[in-house]
């Protein structure tokens, strides 16, 4: 990698920014269930459920109890705390995956081109073909117990079509290109093309793909969870707790606010620290 | 070109071939719908009169061959139809005939025809607003770079991104539907017009994502472009810049946002699943999650056909597009 | 071959300043963003009806009724719907021989009377109300309306039983003689059904049955005029022709349905409405807003929250009608499967689960309860003696008694349907019997998967379930969830595959009985059995809640249907409110 570009990243306030809020959640996300006040699967019906309302208590209401309560009377503050490192563990993975995938499958068809472009993209076409809810009572049939990996690996598998074919298209574009055409002349190795010329040029419109895809994870898991394949409840997760609050939005919109809020702020970060990520890997400023 | 476009046709067929089985295999190792479609009330007669009536008692290689349409095929319009039960056949896929819908009583062919131009309008109008939106901005930011507005734009997007799309649809159905009365809260109208007013909110929910999307890449592809020689070739010759940006600019940078039309056209079906359900917009994407829900297999099966069929022709198209573009890339395979 | 450098690019670090710009603009972005939000959300919504009526005190007649339903309509075949939503437009369109009242009990309305009990004790003979057209339509030569005869119900019965309508419904007519040959394609002919003269028809049981007239009732026995089905044989649902107060007018598939006026209605005067548009596929929240609106007259099937808000309005409480629903819910447990092939671990569950709690929670629409019979059916007794209710110390009594003094040392695992109230509920019985020690692990699925997965034997031990009535007699309550008869392999009916030789004698005693104070003890004995055996934990009946407009009169909850839109009136002009 090039030397300079951490530089470039450290002096992009924006892009620090981006990357400390994404410790932050990250740190709030490994630490967060040991800080927790209470278990979030405790229901505190009577001191977190208003009696004459049927509505959940709301915040710095009830002593002990900061963020109020939700839908069932447990503490809201101890749900985000742990759904939290739920959330934060099915972006990064899954994620992590999808990109790899993408990435991989569409540079490499965009790059060679001919039989194996063909058939991978055919692939995508049949993927892209079966509803999504499909395929995820399929494996909810053939896995009994599921996991959070299972998880993962679905929605990782699930998801890399966009940025694949995004990917190959740009490499297609950039194979064309003067400078890789004369590397290739000068009888550099498609292993030194690759990652020299290519793939440094297709990871800006990936990273972008990338960070909107953290959102996409967080919230799938949660439609995930009503198949049996997202957290198991009395769990909870960000998303799925933004589900649960989704029908209070009129009458207790915190319920939504507080996890909606916090994916934003995560998303967010990704979004700043993907930018200037991509701004220190260009390869065009360090030339 | 004639030639690209029947090959891509020809493997277009295969790949709707393959996913119309996978999903067919897949939707009859779950069960069949007459448990669902006849509800928690069914009862265990009912349920096995349901399914020698449908052929569900039937083994699963039959009812392949049965849905494509390769047995003897007695049509409803045949006398025999009515006189003899155990001649009845039902006419498949190669005879054009898509099944019945048991949740809706209807040819799925029928019910898919109602559905969908509901659906295209839609989206349509969803394209309309996320072009605009995302050109416009991705396009004024990339000249006004580091501006107020270009910040302040994209810093929206990010937010625009980030937000689920269940959360925003509730949230402008709430606030400029009931509250302000600026648009009717949710449902379909009557009338063409009222139609697209009706379209309005759900298309904007629908296309925050993408607008802010193709945004940021035009934004980013704009940079990148207005950087390169020929503009600067342009540039000297002494064209106007608002001609070096649009006639020159804008046409490179087009081509990552064709691709991403080509994949929201396959998306057709599945992008508006929630919107729809949220604004009650009696859609595509209702009719995907009524059917899966109830296992209405012939349905779903009708749907996923579409559904592919639109995934090809979104890629034929973007291919064509982005050769017509942009001269360097060979149309191939 | 000439080699040219990659492009050239200005050394600036463009991006950088972006990105720095970002951090600078950003913020302020953000907070125009959400104060552009928080202005445009902010006007209040109005908190009660924007229209009141004009205050009459006899009914006014005209005017459009518009109401929705949050489903799609299926069919307005009478012979083939079988859901409550498409029930509510056949109940709009066609008349039954018989009907409920508000008070569930049955009453003739295309009968001249109740029928009457041939010495034989098998035979119905039902006398048809004289001078009752069908709606003008072309189905008819002339276009006119013809009399409904008693060929009619011979041939809606037979055209039920045949194979060839796939109707759903034809289940519940087994018990007319010969049924099962029509219904196997042997006789083009019921032998059950007679026809004695123009206005009188005769229909005989194989066997007794008092449940039978409730099948009378159904939508599946309204009269069909044979001429409809022969124009339009694969699409009455398009095409409905019957004797009810509205004629039917268009459907547009999937949105909306709209009816006139039956100006020649056989009963003089009725009904008071012109035009009936009713829209179908409404989600919940969507209904909520326009019902406030003022787009809907009558209103239903809201969440919870929005039960909180009318509930909570001085405006709209006296609007609201909240009717318990004959409907039971509760988790059945599977008593062939271990740990529940033992009763006391499923007495102690019954007896863990705080009912009062739940109550509180879903303040308002759950009624606790503790025994199977809701309380509009005969055999419910308040005071049963074995009913289930909350006693903690019972409960670790049992778990004693069953040999696990100190909780069970695996997870049970409880299957629940999609939806987030029912994750919450499967969450609330997970806490619940926390403190007995029984651990639950809770297995999400859809709604397709629960049907299909528990009705097969050894597969689901534990779930949430409820039972709607298809009409209101205990027997369809204890008969089709309890008696071993109901027990299949697959798609069983009895999905807690309980099985008690004592209980089966008393339900089929209980079934043939004509004495009704007889009747009633039998039934209120199966249910104490079943409490206190607790094949089922027994949790609440749920209560039907509705709002309407101020305008709209006439209006009751029909402890069948749930909706009762065939007689209502608009109080109008309605007026509209200050905002």
């Amino acid at each position: 990698m090039d030397p300079r570009a951490w530089k470039r990243f450290r002096k992009n306030k924006g892009a620090l920014f981006g990357g400390v809020l994404v410790a932050v959640v990250t740190f709030a996300a490994f630490v967060g269930p040991w800080v927790a006040p209470h278990d979030p699967a405790l229901q505190f019906t009577d001191t977190l459920i208003r009696g004459d309302t049927g509505l959940p208590a709301a915040a710095f209401t009830v002593t002990g109890h900061p963020l109020g309560g939700d839908a069932i009377g447990r503490d809201e503050l101890s749900r985000l705390l742990h759904g939290g490192a739920v959330s934060m563990k099915v972006a990064f993975f899954a994620t992590s995956l999808a990109v790899f995938v993408g990435l991989l499958v569409g540079v490499v068809t965009g790059y060679f081109r001919g039989k194996f472009d063909f058939l991978a993209m055919r692939f995508v076409d049949v993927l892209l073909s079966i509803p999504f809810l499909i395929v995820a009572t399929a494996v909810q049939m053939i896995i009994d117990s599921p996991s959070l990996w299972s998880l993962y690996l679905l929605l990782g598998l699930l998801s890399w079509t966009t940025l694949a074919r995004v990917t190959r298209a740009k490499t297609m574009q950039v194979s064309e290109l003067d400078f890789v055409q004369a590397a290739r002349a000068l009888g550099a190795s498609h292993g030194r093309i690759l990652a020299k010329h290519i793939l440094p040029n297709v990871l800006g419109p990936a990273i972008v793909i990338a960070t909107t895809m953290v959102s996409t994870m967080i919230i799938a898991e949660s439609a995930l969870s009503f198949l049996g394949l997202g957290v198991r409840p009395p769990a909870a997760s960000w998303g799925s707790m933004l589900k649960e609050g989704q029908e209070f939005l009129a009458h207790a919109p915190r319920l939504v606010i507080y996890p909606g809020l916090l994916i934003m702020m995560t998303v967010f970060g990704f979004n700043l620290l993907g930018e200037g990520l991509r701004d220190a890997l260009d390869p065009k400023d360090s030339r | 070109m004639i030639a690209f476009i029947l090959r891509r046709a020809a493997f277009g067929v295969l790949v709707v071939a393959i996913a119309v089985t996978a999903v067919l295999l897949l939707l009859l190792s779950f069960g069949d719908p007459c448990t669902s479609i006849l509800g928690a009330n069914a009862k265990a007669a009912q349920i096995a009169q349901c399914r020698k009536a449908e052929g569900f008692d039937q083994p699963v290689s039959s009812q392949y061959t049965s849905y494509l349409g390769l047995t003897k095929c007695v049509r409803q319009s045949d006398p025999a139809w009515n006189d003899d039960p155990a001649k009845r056949g039902r006419c498949g896929l190669l005879q054009g005939n898509l099944g019945n819908s048991m949740t809706h009583h209807e040819p799925v062919g029928a019910v898919m025809l109602t559905r969908l131009p509901r659906t295209l309008l839609l989206e349509a109008t969803t394209i309309l607003f996320e072009l605009f939106l995302g050109l416009t901005i991705g396009v004024l930011a990339a000249t006004r770079r580091n501006s107020w507005f270009d910040t302040g734009f994209m810093a929206t997007a990010f937010l625009g991104i980030s937000a689920p799309s269940f959360v925003t649809g509730l949230l402008f159905l709430n606030w400029w539907a009931f509250r302000m009365g600026w648009f009717p809260v949710g449902g379909y109208g009557e009338g063409f017009w009222d139609h697209i007013y009706h379209a309005l909110l759900p298309a904007f929910t629908l296309a925050i994502i993408g607008a802010a999307t193709y945004a940021r890449i035009m934004r980013s592809e704009m940079i990148e472009q207005l950087q390169s020689d020929y503009i600067r070739t342009a540039r000297a010759k002494g064209l106007p810049e608002w001609r070096v940006v649009l006639g020159h600019a804008v046409r490179n940078a087009l081509l990552p946002i064709v691709t991403m039309l080509g994949l929201t056209l396959s998306a057709l079906v599945s992008g508006s699943i929630i919107t729809e359900q949220i604004y009650a917009w009696p859609g595509m994407g209702r009719l995907v999650v009524e059917s899966i829900v109830n296992n209405d297999i012939w349905a779903v099966l009708g749907v996923v056909l579409f559904a592919s069929a639109m995934v090809q022709l979104g890629n034929l198209l973007a291919d064509i597009a982005v050769a017509a573009l942009d001269p360097r890339v060979r149309l191939q395979k | 071959m000439t080699v040219r450098q990659p492009p050239p690019v200005r050394r600036t670090p463009r991006n950088v300043a972006f990105t720095r710009a970002l951090w600078r603009h950003a913020t302020v972005g953000v907070a125009a963003f959400v104060f552009g939000l928080w202005v445009t959300g902010c006007p209040k919504p109005p908190d009660g009806p924007r229209y009141e009526g004009a205050g009459a005190d006899k009914p006014t007649y005209g005017g459009t009724f518009r109401f929705y339903v949050t489903a799609n309509v299926r069919s307005l075949d009478p012979q083939i719907a079988f859901d409550t939503l498409s029930g509510t437009g056949i109940h709009l369109m066609f008349d039954g021989l018989l009907d409920y009242t508000n008070e569930a009990k049955l009453t003739p309305v295309l009968a001249a009377s109740m029928p009457e009990v041939l010495e034989d004790g098998h035979t119905y003979r039902f006398r048809l109300r004289k001078g009752v057209h069908f709606h003008d339509s072309p189905v008819f030569p002339g276009g006119k309306g013809r009399e409904l005869t008693a060929d009619d119900v011979k041939w809606t019965l037979e055209r039920l039983l045949d194979p060839k309508t796939q109707s759903p419904g034809a289940f519940f007519f087994t018990a007319i003689d010969g049924a099962g040959d029509r219904q196997q394609g042997k006789t083009k002919d019921v032998r059950g059904i007679k026809v004695v003269d123009r206005y009188t028809v005769d229909i005989t049981l194989a066997e007794l049955d008092q449940t039978f007239l409730n099948s009378m009732a159904m939508t599946f026995a309204y009269p069909l005029p044979h001429e409809n089905y022969e124009a339009h044989p694969t699409d009455v649902s398009f095409h409905p022709v019957g004797t009810g107060p509205y004629v039917f007018d268009h459907w547009e598939r999937g949105v909306r349905i709209t009816l006139n006026k039956n100006k020649h209605y056989w009963q003089p005067g009725l009904p008071y409405i012109d035009r009936m548009v009713f829209d179908e596929n409404l989600t919940p929240d969507v209904a909520a807003m326009r019902f406030r609106n003022g787009d809907y007259d009558h209103g239903h099937h809201f969440r919870q929250p929005d039960y909180i808000f009318f509930s909570q309005s001085d405006k709209w409480r006296p609007y609201m009608f909240s009717e318990p629903d004959v409907t039971i819910w509760g988790y059945f447990m599977n008593c062939e499967m271990p740990p529940f092939d033992n009763v006391h671990i499923r007495r102690a569950i019954a007896a863990a689960i705080d009912r009062e709690r739940w109550a509180r929670i879903y303040k308002g629409r759950y009624m606790p309860t503790g025994q199977i019979l809701p309380p509009q059916l005969m055999g419910y007794d308040a005071k049963l003696p074995h009913a289930q209710k909350f006693d903690l110390d019972l409960a670790k009594e049992e778990m004693r008694l069953a040999g696990f003094p100190n909780g069970l040392p695996d997870p049970i695992t409880v299957w629940t349907q999609e939806g987030e109230s029912a994750k919450a509920q499967a969450e609330l019985l997970q806490a619940d019997l926390r403190k007995i020690g029984i651990p639950v692990d809770i297995k999400p699925v859809s709604f397709a998967t629960y049907l299909t997965e528990s009705g097969k034997r050894g597969r689901v031990p534990m779930a949430l379930s409820g039972w709607n009535l298809d009409f209101p007699d205990p027997a369809d309550f204890l008969d089709v969830l309890l008696n071993s008869s109901a027990i299949h392999d697959v798609a069983s009916e009895n999905r807690s595959f309980y099985s008690n030789p004592e209980l089966d004698r008393i339900l089929n005693a209980a079934r043939v009985e004509p004495d009704e104070a007889k009747r009633t003890a039998l039934y209120r004995e199966a249910n104490d059995i079943t409490a206190h055996d607790a094949p089922w934990v027994f949790i609440y009946n749920p209560i039907e809640f509705q709002v309407r407009q101020p305008y709209l009169r006439n209006y009751t909850v029909h402890p069948v249907y749930k909706y009762n839109y065939r007689f209502v009136w608009l109080d109008l002009p309605r007026r509209r409110l200050a905002p």
